[in-house]
This record gives C-alpha cells, sequence and structure tokens, in this order.
C-alpha cells in the first residue's frame, strides 16, 4: 500500500501495556522480551505506553516497565479512559502514534487490544498482524509467524512498507525478561478527547468467578470431554485441575451439549491455548480440539480408544477408563504433594 | 431496520488431505480444489442478524455481502436459503488476495453503497484461514461507526441503539452501543437455524449481482493486493511432532506412575 508518511522518521519500540487492578498483566510483561530484542536490532528505544483514568494508580505499573527495561512511559490519562471504549482508545493512543511516529508497536493479544488495534491502524496507516507468534526483523521490516486455517499450517507475515508496524502476540509466547533495567522517564500525556466520540458504552460486567483459573493465563490446563458421559462427571476434570493448581478447559461437543460454557471451550469457535502442560481426558482430539490446544508443550491423553486422533499428538498417553485412571492420578498427586512446578 | 452480514468463504479444514497441504506453495491461502465452506464464525453472525431482524419486525431485511472468489455464489445462497432477503458479491480480480485493510475498503464502501441506510454490521468475529479478526472494527473506522468484537448475542433497545453482550477474560460485558453500528459475532448459545424448501427454492431463483469496484465507489488500488497492509511471504506445514509414548491403562496405578515418571522428566512436576 503507498504510504503518506516519511518512513525514516519512525523510530523506537512501544509496548501498549495493560494495566488490571494496579498492576501490569503478565501478557504485557512478556512483550518486553520481544520488544527488547527488536529495539536492539533497530538501535532504537524501547517504550510503553499505558492508557489509564485519571484517577488510576499507575506508579506500579510504570515501576515495573522500568525494571524491565523501558526507557520511556508514555501514560495517557483521561477521566474518559477509565473503562474501555473502542473509539476513545484508539484515537488516544493514534493521536500519541501519529505525535511520537514510533516504528513498531506490540500489542498483547487481549479482548481488549483485538477490539481496537484494527480501528489504531486505519487511523495510523499502519499495518497489523493479529495473532502474531514469535516475531523478527528482516532489513528493517516486521515478520511475524502466525497459525493460519485452523492452525494447521504456519504463514510467514510482514508489515507492508508503512508504518508503524504493529502486531498483536499472543500471550505466553514469550517469557518476561530479566529485571535488568532502571526506572522509566514517564511522561504523562493529557489526550484530547470528548463524550461524544465515543458512540458505545459499557453498561454493566458479570465478572466470572475471580478464584478460577483463567484458561489463556494458566501453565497447566485440563479438559474433558464426552468421554466423561455427563456433566456430573466433570468433577473428575476439576478435582484433577484443582490439584495441579490448573485451569479446566472442554472440548466442542460437551459444550455443545451443555455440560460446561462456551467460555471452556478449546478448540475452534472457542479458545487457542498454549499451556505448558495441556491433559485432555476422555476427548477423542477431532481437528476441530487440536487447532485449539496442538501448540502445547507438553500433552497428556487418556482415552478408552487407542485409535482416537488425540494420542496422534500426545506426548503421553494412557489407552484406558477415564473413570478409572484419572481419580487414581488425583489421588497419587495428592498424597506425593505434587503440584506443577 | 436494514442488517447487513458479511460473510466469507475458506476452506474447510476437517475435509483438507494431507496431499493438498503438502502441495502448497507460498503467497496465500489454498483455494484450488479444496472442499469449502462457509467461515463458521459467519454463520453466527447470520443467525444473529436474522434473529434481530425478527425482533426488529416491520420492513426489516437482511442483505448478505461476500467478497470472494465467483464460488462464494454458494455460501451466499445457503444464506439465503436460512432467510436473508438480498446479496451481493465482490467477485472482480481487483478485491481478491487482499489483507483485513484492503478487503475493509472495499467492504465499507459496498455498506455504503449498496445498503446506504445501513444499521447494524454484522462480521463473525475470525475467519478461519487467516486468523485476522480486524475486518470489523476496520470497516467500523472506515465508516465512523462504534464497533464491538467478541459479541455473543445483541438485543435491540430502541431503534436507535443495540444491547451487545460480549465474552472477554474478566467475565461477560454489556454494551450500548448506537446505530449504525459494527459488531463482530463469535459462537453464540443458540442453535443454528436450517434452510427449509421455500428457502432453497428462494436462493435457486435468487440474482446474485457481482459488483466491481467502480461500482461500489472504491479505489480499486486500495483493495487487493496493493491495498493490503501486510503480505504474506509463504506458508509451511507446522514441524512434525515427535511420536509419544502410549501405555496401557488396564491397571490404572502402573500407567499412572509411568505418566507421573513421565511428568517428573518433563520437569513439570
Amino acid at each position: 500500500m503507498s504510504f503518506n508518511g516519511n518512513i525514516e522518521e519512525y523510530k523506537g519500540v512501544w509496548v501498549v501495556a495493560e494495566v488490571s487492578e494496579g498492576r501490569s498483566t503478565q501478557t504485557s510483561e512478556e512483550l518486553m522480551t520481544p520488544a527488547r530484542q527488536l529495539a536492539g536490532e533497530l538501535g532504537q528505544p524501547v517504550c510503553a505506553v499505558i492508557l489509564a483514568g485519571s484517577g488510576d494508580d499507575t506508579s506500579s505499573a510504570e515501576a515495573a516497565f522500568g525494571r524491565l527495561g523501558a526507557e520511556k512511559i508514555y501514560t495517557v490519562k483521561h477521566d474518559l479512559l477509565g473503562q474501555y471504549q473502542p473509539q476513545l482508545y484508539t484515537k488516544a493512543l493514534g493521536d500519541l502514534i501519529q505525535q511520537q511516529k514510533p516504528n513498531v508497536v506490540l500489542f498483547g493479544a487481549t479482548s481488549v487490544a483485538r477490539d481496537y488495534a484494527p480501528r489504531v491502524a486505519i487511523r495510523t496507516g499502519g499495518g497489523l498482524i493479529t495473532n502474531a507468534g514469535e516475531l523478527k526483523l528482516e532489513n528493517g521490516i516486521l515478520k511475524a509467524i502466525k497459525g493460519v486455517l485452523a492452525e494447521s499450517l504456519l504463514a510467514d507475515v510482514s508489515v507492508a512498507n508503512t508504518r508503524p508496524q504493529m502486531a498483536l502476540v499472543r500471550g505466553r509466547t514469550y517469557e518476561k525478561p530479566s529485571e535488568s533495567g532502571g526506572s522509566a522517564n514517564v511522561e504523562t500525556v493529557t489526550p484530547d478527547l470528548t463524550p461524544d466520540l465515543a458512540k458505545s458504552k459499557l453498561l454493566e460486567v458479570q465478572q466470572t468467578d475471580t478464584g478460577k483459573k483463567k484458561l489463556e493465563d494458566a501453565e497447566v490446563i485440563v479438559s474433558g470431554g464426552r468421554g466423561l458421559q455427563g456433566p456430573e462427571n466433570f468433577k473428575l476434570v476439576e478435582e484433577l485441575a484443582s490439584t495441579l493448581g490448573a485451569a479446566v478447559g472442554a472440548s466442542r461437543a460437551v459444550v455443545d451439549a451443555g455440560w460446561r460454557p462456551h467460555a471452556e471451550q478449546v478448540g475452534q469457535t472457542g479458545k487457542t491455548v498454549t499451556p505448558t502442560v495441556y491433559f485432555a481426558l476422555g476427548i477423542s482430539g477431532a481437528i476441530q480440539h487440536q487447532v485449539g490446544m496442538r501448540t502445547s508443550r507438553t500433552i497428556i491423553a487418556i482415552n478408552r480408544d487407542a485409535e482416537a486422533p488425540i494420542f496422534k499428538i500426545a506426548d503421553f498417553g494412557i489407552v484406558g477408563d477415564v473413570f478409572e485412571v484419572v481419580p487414581v492420578l488425583t489421588q497419587v498427586l495428592k498424597e506425593q504433594n505434587l503440584a506443577s512446578v | 431496520m436494514n442488517i447487513i452480514v458479511f460473510v466469507k468463504q475458506v476452506p474447510d479444514n476437517t475435509k483438507l488431505r494431507i496431499d493438498q497441504i503438502s502441495q502448497l506453495g507460498g503467497g496465500g491461502i489454498p483455494r484450488e480444489g479444496v472442499d469449502m465452506m462457509i467461515n463458521p464464525y459467519d454463520e453466527y453472525a447470520l443467525e444473529t442478524a436474522l434473529r434481530l431482524k425478527e425482533a426488529a419486525g416491520g420492513e426489516s431485511k437482511v442483505t448478505v455481502i461476500s467478497l470472494g472468489s465467483a464460488s462464494a455464489k454458494d455460501i451466499v445462497k445457503k444464506a439465503i436459503a436460512a432467510g436473508a432477503d438480498d446479496a451481493f458479491l465482490l467477485s472482480d480480480p481487483a478485491f481478491l488476495d487482499g489483507d483485513s485493510t484492503a478487503t475493509a475498503h472495499a467492504l465499507a464502501a459496498a455498506a455504503k453503497s449498496l445498503v446506504p441506510d445501513h444499521q447494524v454490521l454484522f462480521f463473525g468475529q475470525m475467519s478461519l484461514d487467516d486468523a485476522a479478526s480486524q475486518t470489523g472494527p476496520k470497516v467500523a473506522e472506515l465508516l465512523g461507526h462504534p464497533s464491538l468484537t467478541a459479541a455473543k448475542g445483541v438485543e435491540l433497545l430502541n431503534p436507535a441503539s443495540l444491547k451487545v453482550m460480549r465474552e472477554t477474560e474478566r467475565g461477560v460485558e454489556f454494551h450500548e452501543m448506537t446505530l449504525p453500528g459494527v459488531v463482530s459475532v463469535m459462537k453464540c448459545d443458540y442453535e443454528l437455524r436450517t434452510s427449509n424448501i421455500k428457502g432453497v427454492m428462494k436462493a435457486n431463483k435468487a440474482q446474485i449481482p457481482a459488483k466491481t469496484p467502480a461500482e461500489i465507489g472504491v479505489d480499486a488500488s486500495k483493495t487487493g493486493k496493493t491495498g493490503s497492509s501486510t503480505t504474506v511471504n509463504g506458508l509451511s506445514q507446522r514441524p512434525p511432532k515427535e511420536a509419544g509414548v502410549t501405555v496401557d491403562g488396564s491397571d490404572p496405578k502402573a500407567a499412572v506412575d509411568q505418566l507421573i515418571a513421565f511428568l517428573k522428566e518433563q520437569k513439570v512436576l
């Protein structure tokens, strides 16, 4: 595409940080690893951007990003940024990008950033790679590997001849870097926002049980499928999950049957997860399920059917009855007081 | 109420054969000789649109627009059979091979010119093939409309505003959106309708005009490959996974002991 600016003017690698209850999120902090790598190669600075309400305390997040290596932090504060609203966030970040001209802007692939980053790309004329895995630079051009066709293939995607070069990076693609930085220079920015820009507003949030582990953040996931034979038997899955400190997932079949909520669905039309360990209990492993969990580091399958496709991608499989094997597994883990590292 | 649903034809990944995958070179998503289907999320977008049409009543109308090759006519016909009223195809070569920015320019122009008094534009949350999930918000930005993604359902509050339910990491959010607006739909809890004979007959008779860039008033250089802000350099298969260990679980205790030894060896316990 044709770009109306001067590409040479665009410098610096930005991380758009999300703050939750006063602290920067894990996904945002992980982004400092590729940001530092890319900035090092470019010989350009790393900056973080925080969008927050006027009264929000951002000091802990600012300090954290300083320690993680950000040289500069733009804290964009306004009464109208206290609650996420796509058009206001787009204007606040879009204006800052147009003023400061960063070369690279990284977002975590969260439900907030996925919602407004595409608008920012149109507003600024930049190129945005979504669902990005590992990032690299080739002749100064941002490239990423991403799963396409329901994760069955890998595409090598690059930003075209435009700036800024943006990516929405999947959580847990990178580990958060060591805290080798110092304190960043924090600049508070007051964006030019008016209430009439927002043509939608948040009415209400029904919070999910905060004690529950979230699938997206979980190191370990225990998922159940139709092999459990009924919703009441999901307690086997829940007990193993709680013993391991894991999150609970489910196959499409059991979500469609109404045994479990859609928020727990792993796979096509559900979530894509990349935990360290994924337990598939009574899940046959149809391609629609595999697309959501095949990138897990270690896959454990327990299923009665030796021919189930899940065994083709499992690192360790037990051909056996979930009703016999899972309670023993939970019991042994409890006795030996073993939880995931 | 005038509603538009944008649908995309994608390869049916459940039927894709290994030899079709292994023949792929670089440069885009495979289509030749591959079974195609409607993008699964778009089915929920269509269902949500048809439900909204029924709720709004009166002279409400659902228009389906698909950008893709001429074979996209198949999925558009299915949408008509399910209850959509009108359909357009954007199959001009100038529209094809674009990324979400290029596609958004074409779709925004189509919405503006083909259904000027549109009130709600529905998209699927993402497409199965390129998994960008950007097109809905980009069209909204180009049209100056509000947008919400990850929607699981909508409810008409009054003729000028829509309540949108979103599923996010923190729970379920309810938003009020001023119309016209753009909603990207993920999997919803309701069942998808199937077509009836009357619908199928209507679909068979339906005229599905194919529009050119000039006819919808978009500069052809802003669409397709030339209008793209990202480039796909090549596709490759995932590196094959090393074969795992499978043990017999007829003695649960022995199998569990082996599993725990394995997890310790992997340093995850």
